[in-house]
């Protein structure tokens, strides 16, 4: 009788072992095959002169692509870029995003629509919104020039993407109102989480607006916006795709950044041993960030 | 009974299967830039003629059109047939994408059809032939006649001569204190290298493989330098200016000179009627230079059925479909017989072409030309113009580039 309870017992308890990883197994394969191997393969090839028209040309060169982008003047302009860009793009977008959720938290007519509605820049293609931009910006038609010149706070049209002082900082602005519904929404599922009765606690020992949100706002969306600014660096950090339909890094090196001189070196001069050089030492610098955001959700999760 | 319906189905299964593989196909990529491209008719046609064979041709953006072909050679996947230029010819060759087509050639009795050497000047960096033109075009000088006339002003035929008419055409013809025209729409952006050699080759002794740091070499990337920082003469955003900037800026009346071809003749009609000539480049540093700009296809070496592919491509190069094709790019065709009947443009605009022929050039066959053009070039010529780098620095790197 012992033994019949007993098996099925076992079985249950064995499958319960194996089960998780049985269901895990075809996930964790294909990151494998689409996500490990390509990194390796990157890091394999970063060690080679392997220029792609000369495919059977594929020579052990160790760390001199490493070498020769450290002493390359464009991989130190794209990474001050990079460094530029994430540190104002992300901040703007918090700020923004932290406004708009604030806002939308409010009890006001349409606010579904309202909240349907900041979703958009999230939600269009980057290529979409890319193209939309450059015609903002355009020197000769550009709704921008018109409204500034008609404002009277500008004389002269301003080729915004064609003048290497305001081509960054023009394409800083595209992206942080492509990124802020990110944190809008992410914000405002923070702020609902937060219980009313604090407020109420709060405004009967008599707190001020400003003082219940520093006591009780901030601290109640504090982890959300931490894992949001965390994953949206390593997002903003890669992409480059909005800078390459809008200025394709120009003029000059003007709006180089390491991910997109990555790409140009690999997809448009097919020196991949190079490209996958910049690519492995941006890894690199990134892992940082990448750690950071590791620990704090396992921190979480635990 | 069933044993007998099974053995017919697999019969008819094992017909069909033979039949297929007495076909072929070809798969063909080129790039239009004309949205309604008759492509479908002319792949019809073919078909038509030749039942065995089926085309699929596939237009390509032609942005990222070489960044694909080389990544489609590598990754095993590459058409059978492409439209291609010379400029990839020397990478391509030497990547071993392509097929020699020397004795098909030999055998096709439309070659004697085509215009005068040009099978010579497509020849592969080896000596073998690989391309088979199928249109061309030269550059020239686009101008606002009108305009011209309004200020008492000539074509201009040398650069200083050019310089002065940028000048007096660059105005503000509405009194708000904005210039409304500019003298010149220059490319500054990929692709504009022709521009800037109009200004910077033509002089004695300076090509791209030599003689650019020379002084005289220097001189022409200086001049167009001081054109757009001291003269003012290109609207403020051709650092970025790309084809569609300056045929858009060019037909809406900002700019009153542009450089390009006859393939925008038919546009600019449209937009401006007679208010649009052409005429030859102006002639700088003492000499001429303006770009042929050649097209061709080409059989690839991956081919699953070379000769198929070969067909394909001989039938756009004969008479009357040449024609077709180039109705749809707006290039001229390289058919003497489609050559001759061909109406297409108004004849000022072949004119200024024929008259540009004599001293029209291709880039260098080198594999160095590729990166001039995609990277090398606009880079450099952007940071010149922006003020970031000098001109000699310029020419430096691009010798250095060639000399690799």
């Amino acid at each position: 009788m012992t033994h019949v309870s007993e098996t099925p017992k076992h079985r249950a308890s064995l499958g319960r072992q194996v089960l998780p990883y049985a269901m895990l197994t075809p996930a964790v394969l294909v990151t494998l095959a689409i996500v490990f191997f390509p990194m390796l393969q990157t890091a394999w090839m970063s060690l080679h002169e392997y220029v792609l028209f000369r495919p059977n040309d594929f020579t052990w060169v160790g760390l001199d692509n490493f070498k020769a982008a450290l002493n390359d003047e464009v991989f130190w302009i794209s990474l001050k870029h990079t460094i530029i860009w994430m540190c104002t793009t992300i901040p703007a977008q918090l700020l923004l995003g932290l406004v708009t959720a604030l806002l939308l938290n409010q009890e006001f007519p349409w606010r579904p629509v309202a909240r349907a509605l900041i979703i958009i820049p999230w939600a269009l293609p980057s290529v979409v919104i890319a193209l939309m931009w450059v015609w903002i910006y355009d020197s000769n038609y550009g709704i921008a020039n018109e409204f500034l010149l008609r404002m009277g706070l500008i004389q002269q049209a301003i080729p915004w993407l064609a003048d290497p002082d305001t081509a960054l900082a023009s394409i800083i602005l595209t992206l942080t109102w492509q990124g802020f519904p990110f944190f809008a929404v992410m914000i405002l599922a923070g702020l609902q989480s937060i219980p009313q009765s604090y407020y109420e606690a709060a405004s009967i020992d008599g707190a001020s607006a400003w003082r219940q949100f520093w006591h009780i706002t901030l601290p109640g969306i504090s982890g959300v916006m931490m894992t949001a600014v965390l994953l949206r660096m390593i997002w903003v950090a890669n992409s480059f795709d909005v800078i390459f339909v809008m200025t394709g890094g120009g003029p000059g090196y003007a709006t180089h950044t390491l991910p997109l001189y990555a790409f140009i070196k690999a997809r448009t001069n097919l020196d991949f041993g190079y490209g996958s050089a910049i690519a492995v030492l941006f890894t690199l610098l990134l892992m940082v960030v990448v750690v950071f955001y590791l620990k704090r959700t396992g921190k979480a999760a635990s | 009974m069933k044993f007998k319906t099974l053995t017919g189905i697999a019969s008819t299964l094992a017909l069909c299967a033979g039949m297929a593989s007495a076909d072929s196909t070809v798969r063909f990529w080129y790039h239009f830039d004309n949205a309604d491209n008759p492509m479908d008719a002319l792949v019809a046609a073919f078909e038509e003629a030749n039942p065995d064979i089926t085309v699929e041709a596939e237009n390509i953006p032609w942005n990222s059109y070489y960044d694909q072909l080389y990544t489609a050679v590598i990754g095993g996947n590459a058409p059978d047939a492409a439209m291609v230029k010379m400029f990839a010819q020397p990478r391509l060759v030497e990547m071993g994408a392509l097929a020699p087509i020397d004795d098909w050639l030999a055998d096709w009795d439309g070659a004697d059809g085509l215009q005068d050497n040009l099978i010579e000047l497509t020849r592969g960096p080896d000596g073998q032939q690989y391309y088979l033109p199928v249109q061309y075009v030269v550059l020239y000088l686009y101008y606002r006649p009108d305009m011209f006339e309004e200020l008492g002003l000539s074509v201009p035929t040398t650069c200083d001569e050019f310089r002065e008419t940028a000048k007096a055409l660059t105005r503000d013809t509405d009194g708000d204190g904005q210039t409304d025209v500019y003298g010149f729409g220059f490319r500054g952006a990929k692709g504009g290298h022709d521009h800037w050699a109009t200004f910077t080759l033509g002089a004695e002794g300076v090509s791209l493989t030599e003689g650019l740091t020379s002084e005289a070499g220097v001189a022409g990337t200086q001049f167009v330098a001081d054109l757009f920082q001291q003269d003012g003469v290109f609207p403020p955003s051709a650092p970025n200016d790309g084809f569609q900037e300056i045929i858009g800026a060019f037909k809406a009346g900002k700019t009153a000179m542009t450089i390009h071809h006859i393939g925008s003749a038919n546009g600019m009609v449209e937009a401006l009627g007679d208010n649009v000539s052409a005429a030859p480049v102006p002639e700088c540093g003492g000499g001429h230079w303006t770009a042929f700009g050649d097209e061709s296809t080409a059989v690839l070496s991956s081919a699953e059925d070379p000769e198929a592919a070969w067909k394909w491509i001989t039938f756009l190069s004969t008479e009357g479909n040449n024609t077709m094709f180039n109705e749809a790019t707006g290039q001229l065709p390289v058919v003497k017989a489609d050559s001759e009947s061909w109406t297409l443009h108004p004849q000022r605009f072949v004119q200024a072409t024929v008259d540009s022929l004599p001293f029209a050039e291709m880039l260098p066959n080198s594999s160095a030309t590729a990166d001039f053009v995609n990277t090398a070039w606009p880079t450099n010529m952007q940071r010149v113009l922006t003020g970031d780098i000098e001109p000699a620095e310029m020419n430096a790197k691009i010798e250095e580039l060639f000399a690799e």
